[in-house]
């Protein structure tokens, strides 16, 4: 099981992901000519040097025995050629010190903070795969190493936009205390207005001024930073990365936005550069090993046992193999805790 | 005979029975003795001319004389928000388009603001309610505007007045139940009684100061907003006749309408006269009623009576009874308008 970054003729396997991945999934609409577009621009992305990120767009794609069975993407930029909206989960104080009176109100404030900020998304996993060992786990943190070993092509900040709560007929009782007054449409709609359109179009519809919670309705109180239950998997791996969830919230069904100092991010700061060995057949001690390869176009990363000595990383021949690594090239790896796998 | 002057030290007692009947709303007069009595005291310095416009509270009471009974008063501040500020909701339009996507709609929404400060305003009117019916409410609310008429340099440009919103017979404000419940945990009428007390600063300090979006309000609360409360209808309708009118503007509250008019355009101030007074025994057929007062301050006073007056010559012909109740004598100035205004 293999990541690698996504070609175009991965077309109709991502078309059928998208499809699949339901509503709300950010840059996976089931749109083909949109997918389209993404993937040239990924093959693009994946070629070109970067000096100062901007519009880069990074998909990967999960091959398991040559099929694809999952895919995930980083944007370099969020909101790079339009502004990147939120609502910034905000408490304020009204306080009067003559009558003894102290309130917190919390309020939800449109806010551009995450423009410009690189953004994982895209994360789609059959769910056939859910209960495998650790494809979710190399779906989503192979993009981490991926930003580890190419640092000046992200931004200081990494973002995760999570699918919000919403019941099984897709109605969202966030969308519809607040979006559905200034849109007069159903939730499901909007999501592909923006899917399709433009975000900053739906966005600039939206209440520009602080939104009082207490004066929504308790049903829309109550998914305020809750996240859809497919969204669990995505939301847990980000978090166990030290990704908060607290501050920001999608505009449009309040589920939490997932943000991190990307030096921060456990499998960034902890992934290290290994020269290759191969391990001699039935070596002891193998341990489980998340590892990519240096390259760019020709990024590779996988799931694999392995063993550390001081500076290198014995591997069995097979996965040499599948990596097209060789003796003495440079890999980035990170041991990868066995509870997670 | 019924007439309105400045209130005395000695109406206190009935001040405070006033104030305890008016109930929930008439924020002007909170149950407390103390400051209904510094109310008073403020008063007298404003008759005297000895008030600076932010102090300035006039307190007129409406007695019959015969009987030397009180039957109600009523109140002009001489400009709102000098010391505390002020506060309103204004409610203002926005819209949401987007051509692009075929979306137009059009929101109202609260704006806290302080845009009238500065004003002069009506306030803490109150009938007795054996009284009420016989036309006495409009001698208590017009005859102020003869004293703003007259002493017109002591008052700011523009006159408002707060109406009292829509509140159940327990005191419950749907609009407060909607809004301000959910920024101040007290009911409506702590809140009312503390604005009384002089704390609606404070009180207000505690509000939503980014606009509200109607749109998130219960629909109870909208349907209030802008509503006077039953018993104000009847103060609501005098004052539009005057020339009163809503801009958009109410208490931040009970969201309650807070009405507004250029104080010279008042109906009565701008068709009010002065004339040279005559007292006859008896009046000619052709006298029509007119509200009256005298020109002075401390000794102010104002009825509803009978008068025939004579424009070329300036003069007006008042029976002996009512000069004496103006305090006036033959050749003195009295002002006049002509009820209804024409």
């Amino acid at each position: 099981m293999i990541i690698r970054p996504v070609r175009v003729s991965d077309l109709p396997a991502i078309e059928r992901m998208a499809h699949d991945s339901g509503v709300g999934v950010t840059n996976l609409p089931d749109q083909r000519d949109t997918l389209f577009e993404r993937i040239c621009l990924s093959v693009r992305s994946f070629e070109t040097d970067v000096a100062t990120y901007g519009t880069e767009f990074y998909q990967f794609v999960l091959e398991d025995e040559g099929r694809l069975c999952g895919t995930a993407a980083i944007a370099a930029a969020a909101g790079f050629s339009e502004p990147f909206y939120s609502y910034r989960n905000e408490t304020l104080i009204h306080a009067s010190a003559s009558l003894d009176v102290h309130n917190k109100i919390h309020a939800l404030t449109l806010c551009h903070d995450l423009s410009g900020e690189s953004q994982l998304c895209a994360f789609f996993l059959e769910p056939a795969y859910h209960a495998h060992p650790y494809a979710a786990q190399l779906l989503s943190r192979a993009r981490l190493l991926f930003i580890a070993q190419h640092r000046e092509r992200f931004a200081r900040r990494l973002i995760a936009e999570m699918v919000g709560w919403s019941d099984e007929k897709g109605i969202s009782p966030f969308w519809e205390a607040i979006g559905r007054k200034f849109f007069h449409m159903d939730y499901a709609q909007a999501q592909h207005l923006v899917a399709t359109r433009s975000k900053t179009f739906v966005a600039e519809l939206m209440p520009s001024y602080p939104i009082y919670v207490s004066l929504l309705p308790d049903a829309a109180q109550h998914v305020i930073g809750q996240i859809h239950p497919d969204a669990e998997l995505p939301w847990s791996i980000l978090m166990a990365e030290g990704f908060e969830d607290e501050d920001y919230l999608a505009i449009f069904d309040g589920a939490p936005t997932l943000v991190a100092r990307t030096d921060h991010v456990r499998s960034i700061a902890a992934a290290k550069r290994y020269f290759v060995r191969q391990a001699p057949p039935s070596s002891p001690h193998l341990q489980p090993y998340l590892l990519a390869n240096t390259a760019t176009a020709e990024f590779r990363a996988t799931v694999t046992a392995g063993m550390v000595e001081a500076n290198k990383l014995y591997l069995p021949a097979e996965t040499c193999a599948a990596l097209g690594l060789r003796e003495g090239e440079v890999v980035s790896a990170l041991s990868v805790d066995e509870s997670l796998c | 005979m019924l007439v309105l002057r400045p209130i005395a030290e000695t109406d206190l007692a009935i001040l405070l029975r006033f104030a305890a009947a008016a109930g929930v709303g008439v924020t002007s007069l909170p149950v407390d003795e103390t400051r209904l009595a510094q109310r008073i005291t403020a008063s007298q310095r404003a008759f005297a001319g000895n008030s600076p416009l932010a102090e300035a509270d006039y307190l007129f009471v409406l007695e019959d004389q015969s009987r030397q009974q009180v039957l109600g008063i009523s109140a002009i501040r001489g400009a709102v928000g000098l010391d505390a500020p002020c506060y309103h909701y204004r409610i203002g339009t926005m819209v949401h388009a987007s051509p692009a996507l075929g979306i137009w709609s059009q929101h109202q929404s609260l704006f806290l603001s302080n845009d009238y400060t500065g004003c002069a305003e009506l306030c803490s009117l109150y009938l007795d309610p054996s009284v009420r019916g016989q036309g006495f409410g409009a001698l208590l609310s017009r005859a102020r505007f003869l004293f703003i008429a007259q002493f017109i340099d002591r008052f700011p440009s523009r006159v408002i007045s707060e109406l009292r919103g829509v509140c159940d017979s327990q005191g419950r404000s749907p609009f407060w139940e909607g809004l301000g419940r959910h920024f101040f945990q007290i009911e409506f009428a702590e809140a009312d009684r503390l604005t009384g007390l002089g704390h609606k600063a404070f009180v207000a300090e505690m509000m939503p100061k980014y606009p509200v979006y109607l749109d998130f309000l219960p629909a109870e609360a909208q349907a209030v907003l802008a509503q006077t409360h039953p018993d104000t209808v009847l103060a609501e309708a005098l004052l539009r006749d005057e020339g009163f009118v809503q801009q958009g503007y109410v208490d931040i509250f009970d969201g309650g309408p807070t009405l507004v008019a250029a104080t010279e355009h008042i109906r009565t101030i701008a068709a009010s006269r002065c004339y040279q007074l005559r007292v006859v025994e008896q009046l000619a057929a052709t006298a029509t009623p007119y509200l009256l007062s005298n020109t002075v301050d401390q000794q102010f006073r104002a009825v509803l009576a009978s008068a025939v007056c004579y424009h070329e010559r300036q003069e007006i012909e008042l029976t002996s009874g009512v000069a004496a109740a103006l305090l006036r004598q033959v050749g003195d100035t009295v002002r006049a308008c002509p009820v209804p205004v024409r």
